[in-house]
């Protein structure tokens, strides 16, 4: 590694972690500052003041809020310690461990048809301009695009999973999953991950279809491109090596910033498809007040930001030797 | 008070009073589940019944698992009670079957209470259940460290005395009508596995109480995959033949009622609870089951009576009269709600039955208005008074659509009397912080309550600063005699204080009383004997069974 790309990473690092502490630190005081605490939402509302009072120290709500935000910071910094959840009354890192995994293993499903499909879409679409393909795959994209999440959710569900049996009524696994061998519980998992991915993906990769379509003809209108059409090279070759090349900064952009994306796409998708994962825990934990939650949560959506931007970053620099430069 | 308007947070719980502004849970049955329209046979053993459910439990240990209701529908199956409290209370004040216990019995005054638990009776374990995790739990249960949801039920209880291995005696700071329900708050948990583990550590060790989890009731945990499903199996150890009769129990967490209700017609769950109004007939035709009974909820519009609006009980009685109730249990609950008159439900015994609801009656109500000195001097269709209109902010929460769609009627129904009223949807904790700081005009929400009658609770002016009384009410003749009701051990004398308290807030009308629904389940048709009550909506889980066990 080249000591600028080094120097560059440890700019972007130090830049990250200063971003992520602001965006935590403003959640921490506006999420203490709304209204409501755990105590009326998880407890008799019967409870005497005294009572209520009692909790709160258990929580250690009882203290000044500039007390409770240095010594979470100190516990978050120095002994990466998020505490305890006032819900799951466990450690939180083991409540989004648990929970994360699900997500994404959706997200990452969710991805995959959005820029597989997409690209695909995109890059023929191109390919094909002006012809009854391209103004197909516009229209289709277009309307993927324009539909709700949730209404898409549901009537996927409705017709694949209630009417035909194609796939099932969401869930990770079926109720019986604990008896089918690890094979078996492999395919029955990815059998439920199909539709909630595809709903998922989908709606994002009509976005990601159009945006390829105006990348890529913007390049293939490139004098190069026409140099390599008269050196003779095939078309697929030009359009997939050269021009698409040429064509990543933009779509790479688009893929950093789909990562946070979907994580808060996959909270409907969750919520429809019944599937369990962080956006649902996120909701449950605003709702009930469950603050160590719902901070957590917010660091990590901050760090996919961050890994997300990164990464595009870094890509750019694969893909285009001018910036590595 | 329930966190979430939809996905509610009320406990069907003993003595419990719980839950603002939900849409659902009440608590009580007043009828019984309509007959099951296939032929009775004789109860089949085995099978697995799959119950969706929208949201999942917080934990496996109820001391420290709040007061979700889902949570403890589900811990109520995997551990005893001392007592249970029967689904009765239309004829007289419910009564309490034993469980755990084999037999009691009361001194004198009434304030020692002699109990003798049920021999037989062991943990999964093959430990016997015995008094000292009565008195253990009941430690538990009051620790302030542990500052457990529901600890005010036992500030009535002085100690909890071992006489032996399964005789207890409880004594009680004073005589009350509630004093068994108080005493029933909770269910037994096994001292000899869970005390390895201190108080202070509990709240922060909830996997270590499934790793140590010992059940006494009629089903154990197989297995909780969070956010997905919850599995019961047959404790075999429990002390009753032949029971439970289900094999298992899933519970699916299935977030949305639709999807919940496409299972069932897809034949992937068998029992669905809250079953909006609205799609009733549509399941009816399709063969489902609907069991239905009357809920322990009543829905509102509260006034703050401190507003310079709604200080006149002449002028709350008058805007009472502009609102169209019927209409908006027809448009909302089709056939499944009926008026509410006051804060003693129509299915409880002590109400009155000679009590009528304010009558609908707009013109009476612009008489009224109008003999107040309200009246449209601007010719703006606001009624106005000394310059001011009569204009307020109606406020309720986001989440409950019936709610939000209740307050838009009230809405129209009060412009046709010439009143204007901002409804404005909150959040739920918002609408609860700004209730309990009497910070609103008028607010649209509901009560779940238990079946103590105690008013105390929005009624009594002690509860304007600390409690429920979110709309300042104040009557020294409510207080007194809601203080003599807490006190009447006769339920005769407690009926007749309970009526002059209706008779009160029927004139006075703090609050104008909206409805009170019934609770709508869907169940597949091979699943019998399901009765879900107020008391539980799994009651009596353990006599549910499958007409085809697979």
């Amino acid at each position: 590694m080249s000591s600028s790309l080094l120097s560059f990473l440890v700019r972007r690092s130090a830049a990250a972690a200063l971003l992520i502490l602001i965006v935590l630190s403003l959640t921490f005081f506006f999420i203490h500052l709304a209204p409501g605490d755990p105590t009326l939402v998880l407890q008799d509302p019967r409870l005497t003041a005294e009572q209520r009072e009692a909790m709160r120290s258990a929580y250690g709500l009882d203290r000044p809020l500039a007390a409770q935000y240095l010594s979470w910071l100190r516990a978050v910094v120095f002994d990466a310690d998020w505490g305890i959840s006032y819900v799951h009354s466990r450690p939180v890192t083991e409540v989004i461990g648990e929970y994360a995994l699900p997500t994404l293993l959706l997200a990452a499903a969710g991805l995959l048809v959005q820029f597989g499909v997409g690209l695909l879409a995109g890059v023929t679409a191109a390919r094909h301009a002006g012809t009854s393909r391209d103004y197909l795959i516009r229209l289709t994209a277009m309307v993927l695009y324009s539909l709700p999440v949730f209404w898409t959710g549901l009537m996927a569900l409705l017709l694949f999973s209630y009417n035909w049996s194609l796939f099932p009524p969401g869930h990770l696994q079926a109720v019986d999953a604990a008896s089918l061998s690890p094979m078996g519980r492999t395919l029955d998992v990815l059998h439920h991950l199909a539709l909630p991915a595809l709903v998922l993906g989908l709606a994002a990769a009509g976005g990601t279809a159009r945006f390829t379509r105006n990348s890529l003809l913007e390049e293939l209108g490139e004098d190069y491109i026409r140099t390599a059409r008269a050196k003779g090279l095939s078309e697929s070759r030009i359009v997939w090596i050269h021009a698409l090349r040429n064509a990543a900064a933009p779509i790479l952009q688009l893929f950093g910033l789909s990562l946070p994306l979907l994580l808060s796409g996959a909270l409907v998708v969750e919520v429809v498809f019944s599937w369990p994962g962080l956006g649902r825990l996120t909701f449950d934990s605003i709702l009930s007040r469950d603050y160590p939650v719902v901070l957590a949560t917010t660091a990590l959506t901050g760090v996919l930001v961050v890994v997300g931007n990164l990464l595009v970053d870094l890509l750019h620099g694969v893909t285009d030797p001018r910036v590595r430069q | 008070m329930s966190p979430e308007p939809y996905r509610s947070v009320t406990t069907c719980r003993l003595a419990t009073l719980v839950s603002v502004l939900l849409l659902s849970s009440g608590c009580q049955r007043l009828e019984g589940p309509e007959e099951i329209s296939t032929a009775p046979t004789v109860p089949q053993r085995g099978g697995t019944l799959v119950i969706a459910i929208g949201n999942d439990i917080h934990g496996i240990n109820p001391l420290i698992s709040g007061v979700d209701t889902q949570t403890t529908a589900v811990l109520d199956r995997l551990f005893l009670h001392l007592f249970e409290e029967q689904a009765d209370y239309t004829e007289h004040p419910p009564t309490f079957e034993p469980r755990l216990v084999e037999s009691f019995e009361w001194s004198a005054d009434g304030r020692t209470l002699d109990l003798e638990l049920r021999s037989g009776v062991s943990w999964s374990d093959g430990v016997p259940v015995t008094a000292e995790d009565v008195r253990w739990t009941w430690q538990a249960q009051t620790d302030p460290e542990l500052a457990w949801g529901y600890a005010q039920s036992k500030q009535n209880i002085r100690d909890v005395e071992i006489v032996d291995q399964l005789r207890l005696r409880i004594h009680f700071h004073q005589r009350s009508p509630s004093q068994l329900a108080e005493l029933n708050e909770g269910v037994i948990l096994p001292k000899h596995a869970w005390s390895q583990l201190p108080f202070s550590e509990w709240r922060s060790n909830e996997p270590w109480f499934v790793d140590h989890l010992i059940v006494n009731g009629p089903f154990d945990l197989e297995s909780w995959t969070r956010q997905e499903q919850i599995v019961l199996r047959r404790n075999e150890s429990y002390f009753e033949p032949e029971l439970p009769r289900l094999d298992r129990v899933i519970l699916r967490v299935v977030p949305q009622k639709q999807n919940q209700l496409g299972e069932l017609l897809a034949g992937e769950v068998d029992f669905v609870e809250q079953v909006p109004p609205s799609e009733v007939s549509r399941l009816e035709e399709q063969g489902v089951q609907i069991l239905r009974f009357w809920a322990r909820q009543f829905n509102y519009l509260c006034w703050n009576t401190q507003h310079r609006l709604f200080a006149d009980p002449e002028v709350r009685r008058a805007l009472t009269m502009a609102i169209d109730r019927q209409e908006i249990i027809d448009t909302l609950w089709y056939r499944f709600a009926r008026i509410a008159i006051s804060p003693i439900l129509t299915s409880i015994w002590a109400h009155d039955p000679d009590l009528r609801p304010v009558p609908f009656d707009l013109e009476a109500s612009r008489r009224v208005l109008q003999s107040k000195g309200w009246s449209d001097t601007d010719g703006d269709g606001i009624l106005d008074k000394e310059g001011e209109p009569f204009s307020f902010e109606l406020i309720t929460n986001t989440g409950s659509q019936v709610r939000i769609d209740a307050a838009v009627m009230v809405q129209e129904h009060l412009r046709r009397a010439g009143i204007e009223a901002r409804v404005r949807q909150l959040e739920f904790n918002t609408v609860v912080s700004r209730a309990l700081e009497h910070d609103f005009d008028a607010m649209l929400g509901g009560w779940d309550i238990d079946t103590s009658l105690d008013l105390t609770y929005a009624f009594h002016s002690q509860s304007i600063d600390d409690g429920y009384n979110f709309g300042q009410f104040s009557d020294a003749d409510v207080d007194r005699l809601i203080d003599a009701t807490n006190q009447a051990m006769d339920p005769a004398e407690r009926m007749l204080l309970l009526r002059e308290i209706e008779s009160i807030l029927h004139r006075t009308q703090p609050y104008t009383f909206l409805w009170e629904p019934q609770r709508l389940a869907a169940a597949s048709n091979r699943l019998r004997d399901a009765t879900p009550s107020p008391v539980s909506s799994y009651f009596r889980l353990r006599e549910w069974w499958l007409a085809e066990a697979d």
